[in-house]
């Protein structure tokens, strides 16, 4: 692989609740190009979004080893690197939506005329040129998510990390957005890696992984 | 502005949220705690500022006296004149009389003050209502305000007066009659107490009555402005010498023990009062803590946005900061326009319940007064700002220490 985003080599990671122990990741390697669009499926509990916090650097594994774009992974640099989606949209309440997306920008520097110009090209790429003064509660389902990926992408990051992305949206709605975020990442160069239970959503990928049993099937 | 304060706004004063009631109630806890704070010390002070210059216009900056008497006050008041510091002297002598006006009898404390000399110490005038100072002779009084009431004197009214002298004469049956002397001024000072029971005369006439020949109780002392009393009376001393059976004592050290209790008293209510901000911070604890258990997966978010523990903590500790600031400001803007507006509340109030004379009578003061120091209010938006921003503390480090992969898996 000539460009590797995301290097991950034998990562391990066990929880220990109680007396138990569930050891959910048991080595897993994962190497995302450039530009390249990656699906992971597996069972509800089979560690999908845990691995995706490792990925993301949110949690640190028990073993193994993460570099992004070659360097160790690093939290300082998640900002800029890495753009997250989830199931539950996440956005802050308190905020619109130009706001919300801005939020992205103003982690690195308070935000200036070309960011806002930017975060408002994003909106209406996202199809969201009319709402943006929008408070969250004002809009639907899709919208938020539509809003959320837009967030994602404000820094241009290299790496997309979708957690389920559809998961809270009819079905309808969940095909537009997986259309749009794989439609954004192409044009934009950004990898994708997108966690889906849904197998046509996941066919739209340029790879398909599976996890089962704490490994890549 | 950085993130955190950015956001630190944006949860109090949410975008498009025309009421942001919890930080409104926040900041109306702070504000009234500022408030009340605000309007009792300067109340506090108002009535200390008051006693002092009460105690300063009547007794001088220092006041000399002798164990027994003063016998030669003019060859001491020339000593004192050449102090460095030492502005005016005059001399008094005091006692208690019994006094009769239409076969009303009152017995007030007498003051012999030297007519010439003594308003270049104490500006009586000042407190004359009716009558004037100058016209005080030998055969003429000045009566306090609430004293010629009781007794029904007006200005020109006669009144007679017994000195113990007079009485003690009457045991060996010599048959003298009481000086009859006319009213030629009535003063009030505002003070109950002075204002009851006090009557003026000339020096020369209560060394006559008391039978004292030359000699006199004390001299009063003026002394520059600026220059510490405590330190003029030093000096002072210090030209008496250690033989001199005179003592030059300040007001302050005269008044040692009365002030002590004022300023206590003041010290106690100030910290007292303090617990009401420190109520009102720990509302906007609750507040902030229901505020991190609320949001708790958007911290999560700002985690997996890049955001890092200690500005997350810093976000909520700017909340509290914000919301004391805002108290502050408001609960001053409050405060001073109580004060600004006392008298007339007190009159209405009094009024509604129809009991001005209790002010008066308990309080010895017919206005209520206000004096506020800077310190003060120095002290009050310090303190006030500084316990709400602690009262962020533990909302804040509860949200530093909650992780990004826990908080987002909360649902
Ligand atoms: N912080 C945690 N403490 C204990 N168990 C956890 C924790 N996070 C995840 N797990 C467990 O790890 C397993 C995988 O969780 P998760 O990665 O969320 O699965 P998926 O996203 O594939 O549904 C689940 O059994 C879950 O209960
Ligand atoms: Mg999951």
């Amino acid at each position: 692989m000539s460009n590797p985003i995301v290097t991950a080599r034998a990562l391990a990671k066990t929880f220990r609740s109680g007396d138990g122990r569930i050891e959910v990741l048991r080595g897993v390697d994962l190497d995302v190009a450039a530009g390249e669009s990656v699906s992971i499926r597996g069972e509800s509990g089979s560690g999908k979004s845990t691995l995706l916090n490792l990925l993301a650097g949110l949690d640190a594994p028990d073993a193994g080893s993460l570099a992004w774009e070659g360097a160790p992974a690093d939290a300082g640099r998640r900002a800029q690197f890495l753009g997250m989606v989830f199931q539950s949209f996440y956005l802050i309440p308190e905020l619109d939506a130009l706001q919300n997306v801005l939020m992205a920008a103003r982690m690195l520097k308070p935000p200036d005329v070309a960011e806002r110009a930017r975060a408002k090209d994003l909106l209406a790429r996202v199809g969201l040129a009319e709402r943006t003064r929008h408070l969250p509660a004002q809009l639907s389902g899709g919208e938020r998510q539509r809003v959320a990926v837009a967030r994602a992408l404000m820094n241009s990051p290299r790496l997309m990390l979708a957690d389920e992305p559809t998961g809270n949206l009819d079905e309808h709605t969940g095909e537009a957005v997986i259309a749009l975020l794989l439609g954004l990442c192409a044009e934009t160069g950004t990898a994708l890696v997108l966690v889906t239970h849904n197998a046509a959503h996941a066919a739209k990928c340029a790879r398909g992984l599976r996890l089962h049993d704490g490994r890549f099937a | 502005m950085p993130w955190y304060l950015y956001l630190a706004l944006k949860q109090l004063f949410p975008t498009g949220r025309r009421f942001p009631f919890f930080t409104v109630i926040s900041i109306l806890g702070v504000a009234l705690g500022v408030a009340l704070l605000v309007v009792s010390t300067s109340v506090m002070g108002g009535f200390g500022y008051e006693i002092r210059r009460m105690i300063v216009d009547t007794q001088g900056d220092v006041q000399i006296r002798a164990r027994g008497f003063i016998n030669d006050p003019a060859e001491l008041q020339a000593r004192v004149a050449k102090v460095p510091g030492v502005v005016a002297t005059t001399p008094f002598a005091e006692g208690v009389v019994m006094l009769q006006c239409d076969r009303k009898p009152a017995f007030p404390a007498i003051q012999g003050v030297d007519v010439d000399r003594v308003t270049k110490v104490v500006p009586l005038e000042r407190y004359i209502r009716v009558g004037s100072l100058e016209d005080l002779d030998d055969d003429s009084i000045v009566l306090s305000a609430k004293l010629a009431q009781s007794i029904g004197a007006r200005l020109g009214s006669k009144v007679e007066v017994y000195s113990p002298l007079l009485l003690e004469r009457l045991k060996s049956d010599e048959v003298l009659l009481p000086r009859e002397l006319t009213v030629v001024g009535i003063f009030e000072i505002g003070h109950q107490q002075l204002d009851s029971s006090v009557v003026l005369v000339t020096l020369r006439l209560m060394q006559d009555l008391y039978g004292l020949g030359h000699a006199v109780h004390g001299i009063n002392v003026k002394i520059a402005d600026g220059l510490d009393a405590d330190v003029a009376a030093g000096r002072i001393n210090r030209a008496l010498g250690a033989q001199s059976s005179a003592q030059a004592r300040s007001w302050i050290e005269v008044n040692e023990d009365f002030l002590f209790v004022l300023q206590l008293e003041k010290n106690m209510i100030f910290f007292l009062l303090t617990f009401i901000i420190i109520v009102a911070a720990f509302s906007v604890t609750s507040s902030l803590l229901i505020s991190v258990v609320r949001k708790t997966r958007e911290i999560g978010l700002i985690g997996a946005l890049g955001g890092k523990p200690r500005h997350v903590a810093a976000c909520f500790c700017f909340q509290g900061f914000l919301i004391g600031f805002a108290g502050t400001v408001t609960g001053l803007a409050l405060g001073f326009g109580a004060l600004y507006f006392r008298n007339d509340a007190i009159r209405v109030f009094t009024q509604l319940t129809g009991s001005e004379e209790v002010l008066v009578r308990f309080y010895q003061f017919s206005q209520l007064p206000a004096h506020t120091s800077r310190g003060d209010v120095t002290m009050i938006v310090v303190c006030s700002v500084v316990i709400s921003t602690l009262a962020g503390m533990l909302p804040a480090w509860r949200a530093a220490r909650l992780k990004p992969v826990e908080a987002l898996r909360s649902e």
